[in-house]
């Protein structure tokens, strides 16, 4: 019997026009550093323009939440466009605001007590979604064999250029 | 056609070459550059959204890379921007043998010397780029 380990992609804009932008791209780095390592994949939404065949499989691989920092939904639909449908959707206005959220870019250098909490706020939201995902997918692994969640290997990109 | 030059980093997410190409592009534009560039959102440009492509159509770019795939250059030509330079971040890395930069989630002190050299580099070519219209 096979045993599969379920990997749930995360894909974030990473968006440099603004602050929802840089809070998707940190908590979406939490998922893979802290909060579910074993169990988050991840890769450059650009990389499925600029990328191949492989890149563009990304979201019939792995079950996909992306994580977008304004409501122009750019991972959500970029995904959707050349990979696949995602299994679910976050828009980091709904959870600090519109306002708060199209402010200007931030460095990662001016980080403030507010913004980590905005990060934490996020990864928390994602976190619930990510639950959620998985266990739908091991529902469909089981249906096929026998699931396995997470493993030695650490979280990384989807890209294949390994962790950090 | 707007005034300022577009610099655009691939703020990649795997490895701490796209974090470095992401402070440099936003040191430039919010403090050594402000009034002669100015960054395009890479994400909503993927998107392919004519509003997206009107962005950078015909726009001089300055692209930042922190892996070979390019992904900042090869999304910016393909909405039609004017990729003046291309810049590898892996190859100002080449300087630095041994450092520790960080990751792609936060850098060291040394990971923003080179972030702020890159910064540096690019402000340059802005300028050079802003005087030849």
């Amino acid at each position: 019997m096979s045993i599969n380990m379920v990997k749930i992609g995360v894909v974030s804009c990473s968006g440099e026009d603004c602050l929802g932008g840089t809070i998707s791209r940190l908590a979406t780095r939490k998922m893979l550093d802290e909060v579910r390592p074993n169990a988050t994949v991840t890769i450059c939404l650009p990389l499925f323009l600029a990328g191949g065949v492989e890149e563009r499989g990304f979201a019939e691989q792995f079950p996909t939440i992306s994580v977008d920092g304004c409501s122009k939904a750019c991972a959500k639909r970029a995904t959707e466009k050349y990979s696949g449908k995602v299994s679910a959707a976050i828009d980091v206005s709904d959870l600090i605001g519109k306002e708060v959220a199209e402010a200007g870019a931030l460095s990662t250098r001016n980080l403030t007590d507010e913004h980590k909490a905005m990060v934490e706020k996020l990864a928390s939201e994602i976190t619930t979604k990510f639950d959620e995902v998985l266990r739908v997918a091991q529902r469909d692994q089981v249906a096929k064999g026998l699931a396995m969640v997470g493993g030695r290997s650490s979280g990384g990109c989807g890209c294949g250029c390994g962790p950090k | 056609m707007s005034e300022t030059i577009k610099v655009i980093p691939c703020s990649g997410m795997g490895k701490v070459y796209g974090l470095v190409a992401r402070e440099s592009a936003l040191k430039v534009v919010q403090e050594l550059c402000p009034k002669e560039s100015s960054t395009v959102c890479l994400a909503y440009i993927v998107t392919g959204d004519p509003e997206a492509k009107e962005l950078i159509e015909g726009e001089k770019c300055i692209t930042l890379d922190g892996c070979p795939a390019m992904c900042a250059a090869k999304n910016a030509e393909l909405a039609g921007g004017i990729v003046a330079e291309k810049i590898r971040v892996v190859d100002s890395f080449r300087k630095h043998k041994g450092v520790k930069p960080g990751t792609a989630t936060e850098l060291t002190e040394e990971g923003w010397l080179i972030a702020d050299e890159i910064a540096g580099e690019i402000a340059e070519k802005v300028k050079l780029l802003s005087r030849e219209g």
